[in-house]
């Protein structure tokens, strides 16, 4: 490296500054106005977050958000390039930091994860879609899905419970978030998990009257006729919400 | 009516009313990567109809060239692949930091103005060059506070871009923010500059916060005080592709392509040329 070391220790303390606004010994600054890089950094990133996290921030205290976001610029080194990706590591930063735990709020893990992938699925690359016809039985051809989705555990319904609900509700949830195809917008879905599993096999290449027998003995359903005309239902209303295609060619 | 010679930045904000814009008429777009790499769904559909319908220059914003880091060499080739696929010409960005210690900001931020760091920008361009294989064009960025600097700033612009033989892109609202900020004479610096380099210009508006300061916001109309400067500055280098940045505030397109015009008129009397991004 061509720089001297005192050269990278002026840039370094410039840069820590406008990580955590604690005012460094600079050669030669006009030390008035210092702050406006911090200011001016410190809002990029506190926007991008508001912009991603639009319900964790209305409903956290103004004062707890505020000194959440301080404290995540200040602590971590956001690796990524792109600004808009980077609440992804702050939704990482308060899940390795138990923010959660530490504020009371057990369902922010949830809160936090859920705002993040509607982003995440709305941005994410196109993946190519599979060839597919529309002819075909539900149960003995494989069955073609949007493959732009993401399949999710919850502890909370943070997509259904406004936040000031959410103490004491805690359970298992699942819940499909896809991109429809043609408007690029993302659909939220509750399903249960016996519909999860079903949709997780059915993903993985499985033929459906397969995925049925062994669902009716996994969940002691004990009624292949009743589960498979509620499959079917289920199946065909994925398919009016534009998640199954049809048949894999 | 003139011909028109000059872009707009492409912002999200507005991209789709200028997609189907009878008003607003850029010669050419320009999009900072970072901001599309990787991206797909609606705003892939967008980028493509876009591509499709103006030329595409490029205007990075994380390359941090003045970082004491390593180059980030993975992010250089996206932003390699990124530039094939949407054919850009004009890849172009800041003579600034906003990486350390392998930390992004998001902003940028002044480099010392020292020669230990013109020798250091000078090899990362190259090596930035290299893998690129095409030249990059480096901007003159406004800055609030000079950082243990030891030569002055169109020494140390000037030093980089004759030393690595990059591109500069002449920023003429940042010139006039800096000789604000730092009480010099804008035509005065403008002269000593590379201008042979000149590869690329930007204009943009600015808000003046005290009687001191101006921040370079790109919220703001560009004022008649740029404009002038701009006109000078075309007198002085040869045609090169022309951008109006507004990133904020975004007024009717009309009030964006009235800029336009002004700054297509200033060109047309100065510059004898059928296109200066062909």
């Amino acid at each position: 490296m061509q720089l001297l070391k005192d050269t990278y220790q002026q840039q370094a303390m410039l840069a820590e500054y406008c990580r955590d606004g604690i005012v460094p010994e600079l050669k030669g600054v006009k030390a008035e106005n210092l702050h406006h890089y911090r200011r001016l950094v410190f809002n990029i990133a506190s926007d991008a977050l508001e912009t991603c996290y639009p319900i964790t921030h209305s409903f956290l205290p103004k004062e707890v958000w505020e000194k959440l976001v301080y404290d995540y610029f200040a602590e971590h080194k956001c690796k990524t390039s792109q600004v808009w990706r980077m609440p992804m590591e702050f939704y990482d930063y308060c899940v390795k930091k138990d923010i959660a735990g530490q504020l009371g709020h057990y369902f922010l893990n949830d809160l936090l994860y859920v705002e993040w992938l509607e982003l995440d699925v709305h941005t994410m690359e196109d993946i190519p879609y599979p060839s597919f016809t529309t002819k075909g039985d539900w149960f003995t051809n494989k069955i073609a899905i949007n493959p732009e989705y993401k399949l999710i555990k919850l502890t909370y319904p943070v997509h259904t419970t406004a936040p000031t609900s959410l103490a004491g509700k805690e359970g298992t949830f699942f819940l499909l978030i896809y991109r429809e195809k043609e408007s690029g917008n993302v659909q939220f879905m509750d399903l249960s998990m016996l519909y999860t599993y079903i949709l997780e096999q059915i993903a993985n290449g499985e033929l459906l009257k397969d995925v049925l027998e062994e669902a009716n003995n996994l969940f002691q359903i004990n009624d292949i006729l009743l589960l498979k005309e509620h499959a079917e239902k289920f199946i065909t209303d994925l398919q009016q919400r534009q998640f199954v295609l049809g048949f894999l060619k | 009516m003139s011909k028109q010679y000059t872009g707009i930045g492409f912002r999200k904000d507005f991209a789709e009313e200028l997609l189907s814009s009878t008003v607003l008429k850029p010669s050419f777009i320009e999009m900072a990567p970072e901001n599309w790499i990787g991206m797909g769904g609606y705003w892939k559909k967008v980028l493509d109809k876009a591509a499709e319908k103006f030329p595409i220059t490029c205007h990075g914003l994380s390359l941090s060239i003045g970082s004491p880091d390593e180059v980030d060499v993975e992010f250089v080739k996206q932003v390699k692949k990124f530039l094939k696929q949407y054919n850009v010409k004009v890849y172009s960005e800041h003579l600034s930091y906003s990486k350390c210690d392998n930390a992004h900001l998001y902003d940028l931020l002044p480099i010392p103005f020292r020669q230990d760091a013109v020798k250091h920008i000078v090899q990362r361009i190259k090596q930035v060059q290299d893998i690129l294989e095409m030249p990059i064009a480096l901007e003159n960025v406004s800055y609030y506070t000079p950082v243990a600097a030891e030569m002055n700033e169109v020494e140390f612009i000037s030093a980089i871009v004759k030393e690595s033989g990059c591109n500069m892109l002449l920023d003429v609202n940042n010139v006039y923010v800096n000789s604000f900020n730092h009480q010099y004479d804008p035509k005065e610096f403008i002269k000593k500059l590379p201008l042979d380099h000149v590869a690329y210009i930007h204009m943009a508006g600015h808000e003046q916060i005290s009687d001191t300061v101006i921040i370079d916001t790109h919220g703001q109309a560009v004022i008649d005080q740029v404009f002038e400067l701009f006109d000078y500055t075309v007198g002085l280098v040869k045609p090169v592709p022309v951008l109006l940045e507004r990133d904020f505030n975004i007024p009717e397109l009309e009030e964006l392509q009235g800029e336009i015009t002004r700054m297509d008129n200033i060109i047309a009397k100065k510059w004898q040329i059928a296109d200066a991004i062909a």
